[in-house]
């Protein structure tokens, strides 16, 4: 090796010292309107309210970065543009980590303390993993740009669907140049660093620690290599060097200065929003301070740091809108057009350095960078866009909370309205008597005990759906059948139960809401049991992950949980085996919401049942279309429903049975929906737990006997 | 400028439900009570009105009745009306209508409103007079059933539609202070959250005792009052029989049958 001091890059080679200044001048200029439009972005973040996200900062971090090491949530349903995102990712990671450490070298430790360790193998490794680093960029970048040009994916064209009607706003060609523009720079970038790169190996060929090195900068090799065959003289590539030096560098630094400007900032703002992530999102509402005067979000500023913070972090993916059941059914809602508008609107109004009159920034309206009444009542809350953003974007808790501002002013559906009123007055949704709660007992064999008068293990928090509406009591009556066939001990809370106030809260009525929680934990707490169970995953939801805020901690079990075990523990035997084929459709605020997607599918083995999944199965499963209230709200005419469309997907199964459910909502939903798509007499819909009935002998006395066998229904149908 | 709603809690009834011991009513285990349906009308009129013009001016609900009837003024207050009376003494019960609007009479006398709304009817006793009574008592004009309002703050007279039968509107003019019964359907009522209605607790619901008014409990109750509920009951289903046979066999049940029910 020569003297490997002099193995290195000499920067600045042959520059004129004004040219330096020139350069090290644009260099301040580029940080400074950097640092400037940081500032700007988060005193508009500043102007959110407060959020409670501060804790377990270390623990977050931590998350954050293996998230993005792995580059887990960018890979999910799209594997080639989450792996070219890897490669651009870690190439500008690689080259930014390059271009700092000889900014160390050369502007901080060598003029302080005289050291230098830039040369020699450092140098070589370096250049080399560099090298490595900017193919990489350069192949993701080409790979985004043919995804772009030629995939014509859906997602990417920026249509919108909540202005079906028109609007200022319908315009997002401007997005579509921001994209092109931010490639084709990157690019640039790349590309003439590497012919830079090329231009000095033959400007200095003649100096062998340049030119006998060039292996370990191979890209920069090989064109080299060409640029010498098609004749370049080392005074020629020196020439263009000294033009192509100024290009790339003033584009690098214009790219700079442009991140907190443009979408570059996602680099910050989608890491950050990935750190601030809440596991609970939409699982557990946040509270209305009693204090505050109106609920929900009204104003831009309503929204928290947090929530403004996410808005930015938006890369306009598309995999929320890919994800989203009304979305699916051609509703005015995208989740990300709800995140850009409101990302628009804030811009507009909060990068000023005054803030606009509180009129001007109010959220709810036809306008401009404001959303629609009819686009937020189109979420069914099933979180599939929240699961699959892959920068942790929380749609629900914004819609939920702009929900809860309409609701206090009464933009709703007036049969909405009325289902509101109807549960406050009688505490169900059905608007039935509270003694009728538990009437489906009394066509059962055997008492159930009354958990307000004595102990027991198991408190059934049995639901709405699951108490009145008549098909599912019979489902209500076979679990019922089960606990006692397994001898559990168990008991309800019969009329002291009411609504669990799941899809009340997400209807964004919190008042309501607060009243049914505190109601239902009272009743709870005057209760001795070991743990809930219940049949319904909306109950489950808000028990587990809601009830916690107001002060009712439980132990709750999903049945699937339950009844797996009883199964396991050779409690409930199996008289047979059934030889269905079967599909299972993961409900929402069981799956996605608490990540119960195992029991369900072992106990369907258990039993026999050959499973056949659907395309979109467990974390992507594709909602009823009853969540967040919508069961309440008719679906509009002529179009084609959620759980219709649902039920094509699971037609194209060869041979399929019976569609599984574990849920009232979608046993009601289904079975609607399997006569109105048209597939009637092809396959069923079936609740798991009249499967597991179907298995069973009991032994209880003769007369109950021929009512539980509904089943029978089952036999002639397939 | 004051508007003077007068509302009610009416009961509505539960499954199953038993009557009283004394057989003058539902036992009261078995009812359900909420605001009357036409009260949200006439309440969200009266909200109109206020909030189409700056001018000052004040919504006060009024209502007979026990203690469980502040839910359903905090429900009116929740809506946006700006005070509650609830007039009560345990001698009221029985009252008929007419001693009822007696007293809302007295209340609005002391309370001086430029209008006073009512809903056409209550659900549960229907006997559309509370209303017109308090008109008489006041001795002003009224109109009842009233299906649309045209009224300018300050104006000493209301154009108003009243909804006859067989779908006719009746346009008629009408000198205030008037007493209007307001029918469902003249607007869109809004929702009271219930986040408004807990928040609707720190506004004012003032008692008023009947000394207050000017009233005794000599002049309330069922002793002063010109009808008197005798006894409530659910009467006997009719039935129906299914008549075989031969066209001449008929007609002998047939006559049989009359002769039976005539008692022959």
């Amino acid at each position: 090796m020569n003297n490997p001091k002099e193995v290195t890059r000499i920067l600045f080679e042959n520059f004129h010292p004004q040219a330096i200044h020139l350069f090290y001048a644009f260099g301040y200029a580029s940080i400074a309107v950097f640092i400037y439009g940081c500032y700007v972005q988060i005193r508009k973040y500043r102007r959110g309210k407060p959020d409670g996200s501060w804790g377990e900062l270390l623990h977050r971090f931590i998350d954050m970065v293996k998230t993005m090491a792995t580059h887990r949530t960018l890979v999910r349903r799209d594997k080639s543009a989450g792996r070219a995102h890897g490669l651009i990712f870690l190439g500008f990671v690689l080259l930014f980590i390059g271009t700092s450490t000889i900014t160390l070298e050369y502007d901080i430790i060598e003029p302080l303390i005289g050291v230098r360790f830039w040369y020699g193998n450092f140098y070589l490794w370096f250049s080399l993993v560099l090298d490595l680093a900017g193919l990489g960029l350069i192949g993701g970048l080409i790979y985004m740009m043919y995804r772009r040009k030629w995939l014509h994916l859906p997602k990417l064209d920026y249509k919108r669907v909540d202005r079906q009607l028109g609007g200022a706003d319908i315009d997002r060609s401007e997005y579509r140049r921001e994209d092109w523009a931010f490639l084709w720079s990157f690019i640039l970038i790349g590309v003439t660093g590497f012919i830079l790169e090329a231009t000095r190996l033959v400007w200095l060929s003649g100096r062998p620690s340049v030119w006998d090195y060039r292996i370990w900068s191979p890209v920069g090799a090989l064109i080299a290599h060409i640029m010498k065959f098609v004749g370049f003289t080392p005074e020629g590539a020196g020439t263009l060097r000294l033009g192509l030096w100024w290009f790339h560098g003033l584009l690098s630094l214009t790219f700079i200065a442009f991140i907190p400007y443009t979408k570059i900032k996602h680099i910050f703002t989608a890491a950050a929003s990935l750190m601030f992530k809440d596991p609970l999102a939409g699982r557990r509402l946040p509270r209305v301070p009693d204090e505050q005067k109106v609920a929900g979000y009204k104003t831009i500023t309503d929204l928290t740091w947090k929530n403004l913070l996410h808005l930015d972090a938006c890369t306009k993916c598309g995999r929320c809108q890919e994800a989203c059941p009304a979305n699916a059914v051609g509703a005015p809602l995208s989740p990300r057009d709800v995140i850009l508008s409101l990302r628009e609107f804030a811009n507009h109004t909060l990068n000023a350095k005054e803030l606009p009159k509180e009129a001007e920034l109010d959220i709810h309206g036809k306008d401009i960078g404001q959303v629609f009444m009819e686009t937020l009542w189109s979420c069914r809350t099933c979180l599939a866009c929240v699961e699959i953003c892959p920068v942790a974007i929380e749609h629900v808790p914004i819609i939920v909370q702009m929900r809860r501002n309409l609701v206090e002013a009464g933009e709703m559906d007036p049969l909405l309205e009325k289902t509101l009123q109807t549960i406050h007055k009688t505490g169900n949704s059905f608007g039935e008597s509270k003694r009728k709660r538990a009437s489906w007992v009394k066509e059962l064999p055997f008492r159930i005990k009354d958990a307000r008068l004595e102990p027991v293990d198991f408190l059934w928090f049995v639901g709405d759906y699951a108490s009145f509406d008549p098909r599912n009591q019979k489902v209500t009556q076979g679990f019922a059948r089960l606990m006692k066939k397994a001898g559990v001990d168990f008991g309800l809370l019969f009329e002291g139960e009411l609504n669990a106030g799941n899809d009340v809260r997400r209807v964004g009525e919190e008042g309501l809401y607060e009243y049914l929680a505190t109601a239902n934990i009272q009743s709870l707490d005057d209760c001795q049991f070991k743990s809930i169970v219940t049949t319904d995953p909306h109950s489950y939801n808000t028990i587990r992950n809601e009830y916690p805020d107001f002060g009712g901690t439980y132990e709750i079990q999903h049945y699937s949980t339950v009844v797996k075990k009883l199964i396991e523990d050779g409690r409930l035997p199996l008289a047979k085996k059934l030889n269905y084929k079967v599909t299972f459709h993961d409900p929402c605020h069981l799956g996605r919401f608490n990540k119960g997607y195992d029991a369900p599918r072992d106990i369907l083995k258990m039993l026999g049942c050959e499973l056949v999944e659907m395309g979109r199965t467990k974390d992507n499963s594709f909602c009823c279309g009853a969540g967040g209230g919508r069961i309440w709200i008719p679906d509009p005419v002529g179009i084609e429903k959620p759980s219709q469309n649902r039920m094509k997907e699971a037609a194209v199964i060869e041979g399929l049975q019976i569609f599984v459910v574990s849920c009232p909502k979608d046993l009601t939903m289904f079975e609607d929906a399997l006569k109105t798509s048209g597939y009637e007499g092809k396959f069923i819909v079936r609740e798991l737990i009249e499967l597991i009935d179907e298995c069973m002998e009991y032994d209880f006395p003769e007369k109950e006997i021929a009512e539980e066998k509904m089943v029978v229904e089952t036999h002639s149908v397939i | 400028m004051k508007i003077l709603v007068a509302v009610k809690q009416v009961a509505a009834l539960d499954e199953d439900f038993e009557i009283r011991a004394d057989k003058k009513d539902v036992e009261e285990d078995f009812l359900l009570y909420d605001l009357n349906e036409w009260d949200d009308f006439s309440l969200e009129e009266a909200m109109k009105i206020k909030e189409s013009t700056d001018t000052e001016v004040e919504v006060v609900v009024v209502s007979v009745g026990p203690d469980r009837v502040d839910e359903s003024l905090r429900k009116c207050l929740a809506k946006g009306a700006d005070r509650a009376i609830r007039v009560w003494d345990d001698a009221i019960e029985g009252s008929d209508s007419i001693v009822i609007s007696r007293i809302l009479a007295e209340v609005a006398k002391k309370e001086m409103p430029d209008m006073v709304f009512a809903g056409v009817q209550s659900s549960d006793q229907a006997f559309s007079a509370t209303g017109i009574s308090t008109a008489a008592y006041l001795n002003w004009p009224h109109a009842a059933v009233v299906a649309d309002l045209q009224y300018k703050l300050g104006s000493s007279s209301a154009m108003i539609r009243r909804e006859l039968e067989g779908g006719m509107l009746q346009e008629v003019e009408i000198n205030c202070p008037a007493v209007l019964t307001i029918q469902l359907g003249i607007n869109k009522p809004r929702y009271a959250s219930l986040r408004g209605i807990k928040q609707a607790a720190a506004k004012p619901i003032e008692e008023v005792a009947l000394s207050d008014i000017g009233l005794s409990a000599a002049d309330v109750g069922a002793g002063s009052s010109m009808s008197r509920v005798r006894r409530m009951y659910i009467p006997a289903k009719g039935r129906a029989q299914m008549i075989e046979g031969t066209i001449a066999e008929q007609a002998t049940k047939l006559i049989q049958i009359i002769n039976e029910f005539k008692g022959a």
